[in-house]
């Protein structure tokens, strides 16, 4: 008996000393593991819309219609003046598990462009929908998720015949343009009301 | 509808051993005979479906609400190593052959990346406890499955002309980039 | 000094974990689908065994035999969970392309044999070197196989275009039958190299 409480207690002096050591480090990295997540977010955010100033949270305001597609955040893009876009981080199921999309909407319902936050797909393949060095368009250097920086969420999305596909990666390639297609839709759809609002506002005015 | 697309998914789209490269020392080690690989494989199988079993909700009910998701790492092997540590006595007591037929193998199920890798991506992939273990099961029948197509392979390969550089374990890992080809063909079954 | 030197070569090549010992293999050929993974997961793995083989030889006389295993476990474990916390803030990126497998390193096989074999017998300077070594000799073939890997499938080295802009890569390379395949013709390459070795010890002996 008196062995095997010995062994216990070497054991979980160990464990303890290990737990201990952990939640040290964690600690210490926690702040920078979150606040990367937000740089990630930002950086793309200025990447899609460049004179974008600052961003109001409109996460509420958007439904998706998918209900495998959820928008885990929503922002309203605003320069200088006035507002110049929605931007939505929707995730998504993608041939690896879950993928994660930045996808910016313009007031014209154009989208103003897409940004791969997260993506599990396999390398090589899925996974060069974002990689900066994969074009779909090699002479005019195109990449998946460039493809559709200017399309409108009028136009269609058929995968292969309007959306270029990434080479052997069918699945990735339709699972992706859903994410996109489903938040431009919602994000085009609430735009469409908070410009009645604003245009009803301007001739309530007058 | 769901369910089944896990399952077809973790066993033939994306087999774990062929696609994934999960647990290749055993894939490699305990092939040699057929009825050795169907052993592992079940063997496999059941710690694979108790670890999701105990290691999810030890990570929803009590890892997450007490905010210690970085000891995730640590909790996960112990439960493995713990429940490899009662299937060996519980073989060594009721079905003392298979336990001699195992061997050395039977602790090695510990470091099976397989195993740990399932019970991560239940976690990472946000399936719900039931789709957690559909998966545990797709990957495990995967698994097996790799591990009897390639027993049966080397079987075979006694009796076969191998060119002198490369026998012994570089045909193996050909013959699995084969077998691995022959696999990508199920990437249409699902839509 | 001489026979620490040694027990360091060892690691990196008669004693190479991956081509001649032949563990540790699923990360390996898991991450060396482009140089940079190969890289990232080689130093990860070799703090994790430099780190673990150091406690676990500095404690060697105060673990119990029979609670050795878990006692290693916990060691490795958290010392995995240290570099995972590490790289998910600071290296965000290779994190995420290396997914699963950093958690993974905790059950390299590598990692558990070494610490079993030689650190849990052997005092701080030898295993320090043993480690280094082990950890250097497998961070070696990682970007051996990820350089021939991404260099013919993807026409770059490390994220860089080195091969002509019209050349065609070999997909295959990137899939997971083509990391086999590279693999399988490695091994081959090395049991060559071994053959080789050992007629020219005893040649030399003869001699």
């Amino acid at each position: 008996m008196k062995g095997i409480a010995k062994l216990g207690l070497v054991l979980a002096i160990f464990a303890a000393a290990a737990c201990a050591s952990l939640a040290v480090v964690y600690a210490i990295t926690k702040p920078q593991i979150e606040a990367q997540d937000q740089i990630a977010l930002t950086a793309s955010l200025k990447e899609i819309f460049p004179e974008a100033v600052n961003f109001e949270d409109v996460t509420d305001k958007l439904v998706s219609k998918d209900a495998n597609i959820k928008f885990l955040n929503a922002v309203l893009v605003k320069g200088e003046n006035a507002p110049i876009g929605v931007a939505v981080k929707a995730a998504g199921p993608s041939y690896g598990g879950q993928a994660t999309l930045l996808v910016g909407i313009t007031l014209q319902r154009s989208i103003a462009g897409v940004r791969v936050l997260e993506l599990k797909d396999t390398p090589g393949l899925g996974a060069n929908a974002n990689n900066p060095g994969y074009f779909v368009k090699k002479a005019e250097k195109v990449t998946f998720p460039g493809q559709f920086t200017g399309k409108y969420l009028t136009d269609a999305f058929a995968v292969k015949e309007d959306v270029i596909a990434i080479t052997a990666s069918t699945i990735t390639s339709k699972s992706l343009t859903k994410i996109i297609k489903t938040a431009g839709d919602s994000a085009a759809e609430w735009l469409e009301t908070v410009t009645a609002d604003t245009s009803a506002e301007t001739t309530g005015g007058k | 509808m769901d369910l089944i697309k896990i399952f077809l998914v973790a066993v033939l789209v994306n087999n774990v051993v062929l696609m994934r490269f999960l647990a290749l020392c055993s894939y490699i080690g305990m092939t040699s005979d057929v009825g050795q690989s169907v052993g592992m494989g079940f063997a496999v199988t059941f710690v694979t479906v108790l670890a999701t079993a105990a290691t999810w909700p030890i990570y929803h009910f009590i890892l997450v609400p007490l905010g210690l998701t970085f000891l995730q790492i640590l909790i996960f092997i112990l439960v493995i190593a713990s429940l490899v540590q009662l299937v060996e006595f519980y073989l060594k007591k009721n079905i003392p052959g298979l336990y001699a037929a195992m061997g050395i193998y039977l602790p090695l199920i510990t470091t099976n990346c397989a195993i740990l890798a399932v019970t991560f991506e239940n976690i990472s992939f946000k399936y719900s406890f039931i789709e957690s273990i559909v998966y545990a099961v797709g990957v495990s029948i995967g698994y097996l499955l790799a591990m009897v197509l390639l027993a049966g392979l080397r079987d075979r390969m006694k009796s076969s002309p191998v060119p002198k550089f490369l026998q012994g374990t570089p045909i193996l890992f050909i013959a699995t980039a084969l077998i691995g080809v022959a696999f990508m063909g199920f990437s249409g079954l699902i839509k | 000094m001489k026979s620490l030197w040694k027990t360091f070569k060892q690691g990196i090549i008669y004693e190479n974990p991956l081509l001649m010992l032949m563990i540790g293999l699923c990360s390996a050929l898991a991450v060396t689908s482009s140089v940079s993974n190969g890289i990232g997961m080689g130093l990860a793995m070799t703090f994790v065994l430099l780190f673990s083989e150091i406690v676990i030889s500095l404690f060697r006389k105060v673990i119990p035999n029979s609670a050795r295993i878990p006692i290693f476990i916990i060691i490795i474990a958290a010392f995995t969970t240290m570099v995972d916390l590490v790289m998910k803030a600071y290296f965000p990126e290779l994190s995420k392309s290396m997914g699963v497998f950093i958690p993974l390193i905790v059950v390299n096989c590598i990692i558990m044999g070494r610490v079993e074999a030689f650190a849990s017998k052997q005092s701080f300077l030898p295993v320090v070197f043993d480690s280094l070594g082990m950890g250097i000799g497998y961070t070696w073939v990682l970007v051996a196989i990820a350089a021939f890997r991404e260099i013919l499938g993807n026409g770059t080295f490390a994220g860089i275009q080195v091969m002509p802009g019209n050349f065609q890569p070999i997909l295959f390379f990137i899939l997971p039958p083509g990391g086999f395949l590279v693999f399988g013709l490695l091994t081959s390459f090395n049991i060559w190299l071994k053959n080789r070795m050992a007629k020219s010890e005893k040649a030399k002996e003869r001699a």
